[in-house]
C-alpha cells in the first residue's frame, strides 16, 4: 500500500515534469506561435499574415505573457477546475478533442499490441524450439525484414494486397473490425518482430538451465516443459519489450494514422506542434504520458507475479 | 501453481476487452451523445452511421473523397472553404466567372455610392436550410460575425459600419476606400448563414445555409461529413440527393480508394500516378489549373541577388515546362507574372521565361560572375556563387521541384544547396534574414482581385516581401492604382507593376499550382471551377449509371 502510495505520487511528479519541458520546449522550438495559428497548417493555409492580425491573436490567447506566467495560468485552471484549456485552432475544449480521439488510439494501438503478443511470443518459442532448423531461419529473416521494413510501405503494400487486389477490406473507414485490421497489421509487425526475438532469446536461455535438463531427464513431454517451467521465466525480459513497444505503438503512429485517415491521437498532435496549438499539445501528451506510465506500473506488477524475488518497496 | 500464466492471460484479456469495447462502442451512435456530453455541443445529429456506407453510389450518392482531414465545419471559425466550396452549404453575397470578373450570388447587384459607402441588393427568394427566408438582417448578422471572429478576413473588408436600409438592401460603409470590397464577399468565409447557425449562448452549432446541399450529418469523431439535396434551393434543380465527404489526407490513400470503388470523386492523387489511373477503366483524370503559384522568393539584401542581372539569368536558367512536365506531371504549367493568363486582370503580354544558358551565361558573365577554379561553379574575387534553397514538404510539388531547380541551376554555374524545413523554422529564417531561396506556393485569388496580391509581394512594406525588394515606381503605381474604382483603369495600374517585376524578376514565379480532377465516369454535370481554392462541387452534378 505505501508502495502504491509512493508510486502514484511519482507518477504525479512525472506528469508535471513532462508538462513543464513540454510547455517550454514548445517556445523554444523556431517559429511564432500566434503566426502559425494564423497559418494553421492543419488546413494547410501557408499564405501570409499581417501584423494586425498577429496582434489581435496574441492578445486573445494571452501570448504576450512572460512564458512562467502562461505556463502557472495553464497548471491553476488544470488543477482547480479539471481544465486543461482550449484549442487555439479548434476553438474547443481540450478534453473533448481528447474524448474524440482517444478510442481510435486505444483501439489501434490496444489490438497492435495484441496481435504483438500474440505472435510475437508464439513465434518467438516456435522459433527457440526448432533452434537452427530451416522454420527458425525463415522465421529469423522474416524479423530482418519486420524491423527494418518502414511503417508506412507496409501499410501501402497491405492496402494492395488485401484491399485492391483481394478485396477483403477497405482501404480506408473508421468504425468496425475490418477497418481496424489493417493498420493494427501495419503498426504492430516492428513490435510483433521485438518481442519475437527477445522470446526466442530469452527462451533458449531458459531452456539451457539446470532444471529443465532435469524435467528433461525425468522424460516429461515438450509441451509441457515449456508451457509449465520454461515459459514463466522467459516472459520477464519478454514483458520488459512489451512495456516499452507500448510506448512507440501509442505515439509512433501518426504516419500509418495518416495514410488510414485514421482519427487517433498522433495525428492531432503532429498537426497541433506545426499549428502550434499549445493546449492541445500538451493534452494529448499528458494523455499518451498517462497511458504509458499505467502500462509500465502494470508490467512492475507482473513482474512480482512471474519473479516472486522482486518485490518493491 | 496452477495459474502460473495467470499475469499474462490477465494482460491479454484486458487488452482484448479494451480493443473489442472501444471497437464496438463507437460503432454505434450512442457514443455520440457521450461526446456531445463533455461539450455540450449537439452537432452530431446523424441517424445512420454515414461511414458504414461505401462508395458504388447507389440512390444517387456520391462519395468524395477529400484532401484534408475533415475538422471543422465552421465556416467562420473553422474552415469556410470546405463547408462552401466542398460540402455546399454556404453561399457567397457575390459569385466569380471563370474569368475571374465578379457576378451575382446571393446579392443581385451592387453599387459604390460614394468613396466609403457600398450598396447590396439581395436576392428576395433565398431560403435558408432552417426554412426561414434569407434578409439583409441575416447578412448583417453573418458579417458582423465574421469581422469579430476571423481577423483575416476582417482585415480585407476594411467594413465601418453596416445599415439595413430594407429587408433586401444593405449598405455598408468601409473605413477607407476598398474597392475590393465586393471581391473579398466572394470568399468563402463571408458566406451567408442564419443565426441559427449558433445556439443561445452564442455557441457554434452547426451550419444553416443557403446552398444547393444542407447538412445531414457530420460525425466529429470519424470525421465524415453528410449533405442531403436541397429541395428549394433558390438556384434550381439540385443534381445528387446526398453526398458523403471523407478527409483521406494520403494521396496514395486516395488513389487506392478511388481504384477499390470506395470513393466516386477524389483530387490530387500523386501526380505520378495520374496517367495510371487515368488508364483504368472507368475512371478518368482531369487536369486544370488553380489561382496558386509555385513562386521562388529571392533575398534581394545578399549582395549577388541584389544584382538584376544574376536574377534575370536565374530565370533564365529555370527550365520551366521541364518542372511542369516532367516534376508535376503537368498538373500545373509553367508561369510568367503572378497571375494565371485567364484571370481577366492578368497581365496577358507576358511570357514563361524560356530556358536559354546562353543569356544567362552572358548576364552572369557580364556580372563579373566566371567560373576561375573550374569547379563548375561560377565566383567573383574569390566568392562562390552559391545559394541556400529552402521549402516545405506539405504541398508534394514543392521538395522534388527544389531539386530539379537546383540542378538547372547548377547547369548555369550557380550552385544550390536545398533543405525541406518546417513551416515554424522557415518563418523564423526569414525573419531573422538567415536565407537565399525560398520556394512556396501561395494563393493568388483569396478575393478576385489582383490588389491583395501585388501589395503584399511588391511594396516595399508588403507583408510577403521579405526579400526586400523595393521600386518606388511600383510602389506609387501599386497606391494609386488601389484607390481608382474603375476596373479597366485600376487594372492598367496593376499590369505595369506586373510588367516591372517581371523584368525585375525580384521573385521568380515557376510554375501555377495544378489539381488533378479524379472521378468515376459515372458521375456527370461536373464542371470545374478555376476561382475555387482546390475545386467546387457544382449543384448539376449527378449520377449516372
Amino acid at each position: 500500500m505505501k508502495y502504491l502510495l509512493k508510486r502514484a505520487g511519482f507518477m504525479v511528479l512525472t506528469l508535471f515534469a513532462v508538462c513543464a519541458l513540454t510547455f517550454f520546449l514548445m517556445n523554444i522550438i523556431p517559429g511564432g506561435t500566434a503566426e502559425l495559428i494564423l497559418k494553421h497548417t492543419l488546413v494547410g493555409l501557408e499564405d501570409s499574415v499581417t501584423e494586425e492580425q498577429l496582434s489581435q491573436i496574441s492578445g486573445r490567447y494571452n501570448l504576450d505573457a512572460p512564458l512562467y506566467l502562461q505556463f502557472f495560468s495553464w497548471i491553476k485552471e488544470a488543477l482547480l477546475r479539471g481544465d486543461i484549456g482550449t484549442s487555439y485552432v479548434f476553438k474547443k475544449p481540450v478534453l473533448y478533442l481528447l474524448a474524440l480521439r482517444l478510442p481510435a488510439t486505444i483501439q489501434l494501438a490496444g489490438l497492435s499490441m495484441v496481435i504483438a503478443i500474440l505472435a510475437g511470443v508464439s513465434l518467438g518459442i516456435y522459433s527457440a524450439l526448432r533452434e537452427n532448423k530451416i522454420s527458425d531461419h525463415i522465421l529469423r529473416i522474416v524479423t530482418l525484414f519486420g524491423v527494418s521494413m518502414p511503417g508506412f510501405w507496409v501499410a501501402l503494400l497491405l492496402i494492395l494486397i488485401f484491399s485492391l487486389k483481394l478485396k477483403l477490406v477497405p482501404v480506408t473507414g473508421y468504425g468496425s473490425l475490418e477497418n481496424l485490421l489493417l493498420p493494427a497489421a501495419a503498426l504492430s509487425l516492428h513490435s510483433v518482430a521485438a518481442v519475437m526475438r527477445v522470446t526466442r532469446t530469452s527462451m533458449l536461455e531458459t531452456l539451457g538451465q539446470e532444471y529443465i535438463r532435469f524435467a528433461k531427464a525425468k522424460g516429461l513431454p515438450l509441451w509441457k516443459i515449456v508451457s509449465r517451467h520454461a515459459l514463466k521465466n522467459t516472459m520477464l525480459p519478454v514483458i520488459t519489450v512489451i512495456g516499452f513497444q507500448m510506448g512507440s505503438l501509442l505515439g509512433g503512429s501518426v504516419v500509418i494514422e495518416k495514410i488510414f485517415a485514421w482519427p487517433g491521437i498522433g495525428s492531432l498532435l503532429v498537426d497541433s506542434i506545426s499549428a502550434r496549438d499549445l493546449p492541445v499539445v500538451q493534452g494529448c501528451v499528458l494523455a499518451i504520458v498517462t497511458m504509458f506510465l499505467l502500462v509500465h506500473f502494470f508490467v512492475d506488477m507482473l513482474y512480482t507475479h512471474l519473479d516472486p524475488r522482486i518485490r518493491y518497496g | 501453481m496452477k495459474n502460473k500464466n495467470f499475469p499474462l492471460i490477465i494482460l491479454l484479456i484486458i487488452l482484448l476487452t479494451c480493443a473489442i469495447l472501444t471497437t464496438s462502442g463507437c460503432s454505434s451512435t450512442e457514443e455520440s451523445g457521450a461526446k456531445d456530453a463533455v461539450s455540450g455541443m449537439e452537432v452530431n445529429s446523424g441517424s445512420d452511421d454515414a461511414s458504414q456506407i461505401e462508395g458504388g453510389s447507389e440512390n444517387n450518392t456520391l462519395v468524395l473523397g477529400e484532401m484534408w482531414n475533415i475538422e471543422s465545419i465552421d465556416p467562420i471559425n473553422g474552415d469556410g472553404t470546405l463547408v462552401c466550396e466542398k460540402a455546399a452549404i454556404t453561399e457567397t453575397l457575390v459569385g466569380a466567372n471563370d474569368d475571374f470578373s465578379l457576378k451575382p450570388g446571393l446579392a443581385t447587384s451592387w453599387e459604390q455610392l460614394d468613396e466609403n459607402t457600398w450598396e447590396f441588393k439581395l436576392r428576395n427568394n433565398v431560403t435558408f436550410h432552417d426554412g426561414s427566408k434569407m434578409t439583409a438582417e441575416d447578412v448583417n448578422f453573418t458579417l458582423e460575425k465574421v469581422i469579430s471572429e476571423n481577423a483575416k478576413v476582417a482585415s480585407m473588408l476594411k467594413i465601418d459600419s453596416i445599415e439595413i436600409v430594407d429587408n433586401y438592401t444593405l449598405k455598408i460603409k468601409t473605413k477607407e476606400i476598398n474597392p475590393i470590397l465586393p471581391g473579398v464577399l466572394h470568399y468563402p468565409d463571408t458566406a451567408i448563414i442564419s443565426p441559427s447557425s449558433y445556439n443561445e449562448n452564442g455557441e457554434f452549432v452547426k451550419p444553416v445555409g443557403t446552398g444547393p446541399y444542407k447538412l445531414e450529418s457530420f460525425d466529429e469523431q470519424t470525421r465524415v461529413l453528410t449533405v442531403v439535396k436541397n429541395d428549394n434551393w433558390w438556384g434550381g434543380e439540385v443534381g445528387l440527393d446526398k453526398m458523403i465527404l471523407k478527409g483521406i489526407p494520403d494521396p496514395n490513400t486516395r488513389a487506392m480508394a478511388i481504384e477499390n470503388g470506395e470513393v466516386d470523386f477524389t483530387v490530387d492523387v500523386p501526380y505520378s500516378e495520374t496517367d495510371r489511373i487515368d488508364a483504368i477503366d472507368g475512371i478518368n483524370v482531369e487536369k486544370y489549373k488553380t489561382p496558386r503559384v509555385y513562386k521562388l522568393d529571392l533575398n534581394l539584401k545578399h549582395e549577388p541577388l541584389e544584382d538584376v542581372r544574376v536574377r534575370q539569368a536565374m530565370s533564365y536558367a529555370i527550365d520551366r515546362s521541364d518542372i511542369a512536365e516532367n516534376v508535376l506531371y503537368n498538373v500545373g504549367e509553367a508561369a510568367a507574372g503572378p497571375f494565371l493568363p485567364t484571370m481577366v486582370w492578368a497581365n496577358k503580354s507576358l511570357k514563361p521565361y524560356s530556358q536559354d544558358l546562353e543569356k544567362a551565361d552572358e548576364l552572369l558573365t557580364a556580372a563579373g560572375w566566371v567560373d576561375t577554379d573550374g569547379d563548375g561553379i561560377r565566383d567573383k574575387d574569390g566568392q562562390p556563387l552559391k545559394f541556400n534553397l529552402m521549402t516545405y514538404s506539405a504541398r508534394p510539388g514543392l521538395p522534388p521541384m527544389a531539386e530539379a531547380m537546383a540542378a538547372q541551376l547548377r547547369e548555369a554555374g550557380i550552385g544550390i544547396e536545398t533543405e525541406v524545413l518546417e513551416m515554424g523554422s522557415i518563418d523564423d529564417r526569414r525573419e531573422s534574414g538567415d536565407w537565399d531561396l525560398y520556394l512556396a506556393a501561395y494563393n493568388i485569388a483569396m478575393v478576385p482581385d489582383p490588389e491583395y496580391i501585388l501589395t503584399n509581394w511588391y511594396m516595399t512594406n508588403g507583408t510577403d516581401n521579405n526579400a526586400g525588394y523595393s521600386n518606388p515606381k511600383v510602389d506609387s503605381l501599386i497606391t494609386e492604382a488601389r484607390k481608382i474604382t474603375n476596373m479597366s483603369e485600376r487594372y492598367k495600374k496593376f499590369n505595369e507593376v506586373e510588367a516591372i517585376a517581371y523584368d525585375e524578376q525580384p521573385m521568380i514565379i515557376v510554375a501555377y499550382y495544378g489539381c488533378a480532377i479524379v472521378k468515376k465516369d459515372y458521375v456527370k454535370g461536373y464542371v470545374f471551377d478555376p476561382t475555387a481554392h482546390d475545386y467546387r462541387i457544382n449543384a448539376d452534378m449527378h449520377i449516372e449509371k
